[in-house]
């Protein structure tokens, strides 16, 4: 489905120095499959996801869709931000709306399927409310309706639980695989919680420090639908998560003894 | 690279004055109007204004109240401002007040305070008073409104009383804010003052322009117009100086203010 | 429930003007000021409403609307479409800063005789001088809402499949809408102040006039005429403003900017 090709990405700050954020990223991603970018505050997981989201071009390399070039965003592939980014100036509903109008849609079929999706992801009832009524967990509810709305092919998720609280991440978590579930669509999601990455994902892509590298991917075997109660209790799932924190660790001090 | 970026970045403002005199140039060439000289002409007359003891003493007498009226109304409302931020009570008593006084043009009560206090400097500097009062009141007014509960806090803890953690913790923490109200207060005297010379010509630059304009000095009226012009952004500039320095320690705020007429 | 918090709101400010008149009232009744300088409120409503019925005295109010408008619409076309173009383009912006910088310090108000020789006394001279002043806070606060849009808002937009020749009109304008209406609101204000003061300087008509022909005969009423006309105007036309802001910008967020 994706295919990241050789990527390189360097930023110029405002030192007018150059600053290497993705170092030589090359990696596929299957189609239906829900990977997770896991690594440390700036290795660079979020770059890569804007790449593939064509919000920021690649310096060196490629990322392709489909096997077509990726130039620029689209509705094939839809981004949820952490900061969430919805219209202030438009309702829950004119939110979730827009991307289905934007297309051509006419606006009763438009709505209809706004409402559907806003009932799906448990605002039922909330549909004239503003944004900044909302609570930081429904505002992200809204984000993820929206993004749904224009049916992407794939999901590009940023850290969309991070400015949540423990309680609310853990039950968007459960109501974001129940979702997916449904329609299997490709996720990239960006994370730096190991038991989320663990718990969500089919594949777990191991970022390093800056400049950020691949370090590892690690498959994650575990059965679906994944319920958090029983996972947590899971040797296998316990295992996944010691291991990986453990390869974490083991690099960092690496880095640190150079 | 870098020292042609920042050097056009300080050039720009001259860059643009230069420009604007350029296109001014041209349209009145192009123009050919009597009563339309051009920038060439105008800035010509700039000597013998300056030269002239008359024009001197009008120009002092205009400096001398703005800077009396500007200096009042900087003690009297920087405290006020503050104090209404600050407590409730003194914020409910005066904000009506306030509220009806500021969409009053300050400069058209002139006609009236003459009427009260004849056409000397008093009723002037009154008016210019009145003017820079309102904006300095308003932003020491948020200023003092948005400073952190938990730094005067800490302020009660170590001992400071009311009035003293007005003085030093308040004042200081509303400073950059407050300055910003007196950025637009200068540029308000400014105006303020032109414009109640314009009504009531007795002295002062307001009153050379109109005399020029009566007269059929078209020369000297733009000369004028670019003393005063250039009077406007020298204040402003020194004034921006000053407050860089004196806030360095604060964030970035909007860079260009919001002047107001 | 919303219309009762319209009401309060306009009780609460009505209650200013009232006690301000109150203040008026009792300092002529006190003998604080003698009535040939100050009037008591009642001697000049009365007189204002008497002015109302006479034709001449629409036919100002009429011309110095005229040229508010005249000059507040210029201004906002003006300021809202080059304080958004150079948010949105930094080549615009290399050239509009710096002129805006030189330009917006400098009294407008001493371009006045400039623009009387160019354009001679009558409604031209006025709505420039009222649009060169209302023109500069608009620009200002349009560049500023325009420029301080989220980047993940216009990404979000672009991924529902916006075209980049969209996202100006349905992402930055919207969302600039709260800091450009703020500006407007600005700009009302010294279009009011403005025209009324350059009436005020040399005219032939209109409000500010007469409050100057007023003053020559040292009619202390009909000089008060004039001068609440305008605060009520004012008042009216902000007030409307304020409505219309509430309407565009309802759900969103608002700071609470009173005074």
């Amino acid at each position: 489905m994706i295919e990241i090709d050789h990527v390189w990405k360097v930023f110029q700050t405002s030192a007018r120095q150059d600053h290497l954020a993705l170092s030589d990223i090359s990696l596929a991603i299957e189609d239906g499959a829900f990977v997770s970018i896991l690594g440390p505050s700036g290795c660079g997981k979020s770059t890569l996801l804007y790449i593939v989201g064509g919000f920021v071009q690649p310096s060196r390399g490629s990322a392709r869709m489909k096997g077509k070039a990726i130039t620029g965003p689209g509705p094939d592939r839809g981004p949820v931000f952490q900061e969430f980014a919805l219209f202030p100036w438009k309702s829950v509903l004119g939110n979730v709306m827009y991307g289905p109008r934007q297309q051509g849609m006419k606006y009763a079929d438009a709505e209809a399927q706004s409402r559907a999706l806003i009932e799906m992801v448990g605002l039922k009832g909330f549909e004239d409310f503003y944004p900044k009524e909302l609570s930081g967990g429904m505002k992200q509810r809204v984000a993820l309706a929206r993004t749904l709305a224009y049916h992407p092919e794939v999901l590009l998720m940023d850290e969309p639980f991070g400015a949540l609280d423990a309680h609310t991440r853990t039950r968007l978590q459960n109501d974001l695989l129940n979702i997916w579930e449904r329609d299997r669509k490709t996720v990239l999601f960006v994370t730096h919680s190991v038991e989320e990455a663990v718990f969500l994902s089919d594949k777990v892509v191991m970022m390093s420090r800056s400049p950020g590298r691949i370090r590892q991917i690690v498959d994650i075997d575990l059965p679906r639908p994944r319920r958090r109660t029983e996972l947590l209790l899971d040797p296998r799932y316990q295992r996944y998560v010691v291991d990986i924190e453990r390869l974490f660790d083991d690099g960092s001090e690496a880095e640190l003894e150079r | 690279m870098i020292l042609s970026e920042t050097l056009t970045k300080r050039a720009a403002p001259y860059l643009a004055c230069l420009g604007l005199l350029l296109v001014w140039q041209c349209a009145s060439l192009g123009l050919n109007n009597d009563s339309f000289p051009t920038a060439v002409e105008a800035i010509r007359a700039i000597p013998s204004i300056l030269g002239d003891k008359e024009s001197l003493i009008n120009f002092a007498a205009s400096l001398r109240r703005m800077a009396i009226g500007f200096g009042l109304a900087v003690v009297i409302s920087i405290p006020l401002g503050l104090m209404m931020g600050r407590s409730r009570a003194v914020a409910s008593f005066f904000n009506p007040l306030l509220m009806v006084i500021y969409p009053v043009p300050k400069a058209a009560l002139m006609p009236i305070i003459m009427l009260w206090l004849g056409v000397g400097d008093i009723a002037k500097t009154l008016v210019i008073f009145l003017g820079v009062s309102l904006p300095v009141i308003y932003h020491s007014f948020e200023g003092a409104k948005a400073v952190e509960e938990k730094m005067l806090w800490s302020g009660a803890a170590m001992g400071l009383s009311a009035p003293q953690r007005l003085r030093r913790i308040v004042l200081p923490a509303a400073l950059p804010e407050i300055l910003t109200g007196c950025r637009t207060g200068l540029v308000l005297a400014l105006i303020t003052m032109i414009t109640s010379e314009m009504i009531a010509r007795q002295s002062g630059a307001g009153n050379i322009l109109f005399n020029a304009l009566d007269m059929g000095q078209y020369d000297t009226v733009f000369a004028m117009i670019i003393i005063i012009g250039a009077m406007g952004i020298g204040f402003d500039a020194l004034f921006e100086r000053m407050r860089a320095r004196l806030v360095r320690w604060s964030e970035q705020q909007l860079d260009i203010p919001l002047s107001f007429s | 429930m919303k219309v009762r918090a319209v009401a309060t709101d306009l009780l609460l400010g009505l209650v200013p003007i009232a006690l301000l008149v109150g203040l008026w009232q009792a300092l002529v009744s006190f003998g604080y000021a003698p009535v040939a300088l100050l009037p008591p409120p009642g001697q000049v409503f009365s007189r204002l409403l008497q002015q109302l019925l006479t034709d001449t005295f629409r036919q100002e109010i009429a011309s110095t609307l005229l040229r508010l408008f005249a000059g507040f619409s210029i201004a906002v076309v003006l300021g809202v479409s080059v304080g958004v173009a150079a948010a949105v383009s930094p080549a615009i912006s290399a050239v509009v800063r710096p002129i805006v910088g030189v330009l917006a310090p400098l009294p407008k108000v001493a371009l006045y005789p400039a623009l009387l020789l160019l354009v001679g006394f009558g409604h031209e001279s006025k709505i420039m001088l009222v649009t060169a002043d209302a023109l500069f806070p608009i620009l200002l606060s349009s560049y500023y809402g325009a420029s301080t849009v989220e980047q993940k808002l216009i990404w979000s937009a672009m991924a529902a499949g916006t075209p980049p020749h969209q996202i100006l009109f349905k992402v930055v304008l919207p969302a600039a809408a709260p800091s450009i209406l703020t500006g407007c609101r600005i700009g009302l204000v010294i279009s009011c102040i403005v025209v009324f003061l350059a009436e005020m300087i040399t005219s032939t008509d209109g409000l500010g006039h007469v409050l100057v022909t007023a003053a020559r005969t040292f009619q202390a009423v009909d000089m008060f005429v004039p001068l609440i006309t305008i605060s009520l105007l004012g008042l009216i036309l902000n007030g409307l403003l304020e409505a219309l802001r509430s309407y565009l910008l309802r759900g969103f967020l608002e700071s609470d900017t009173r005074f």
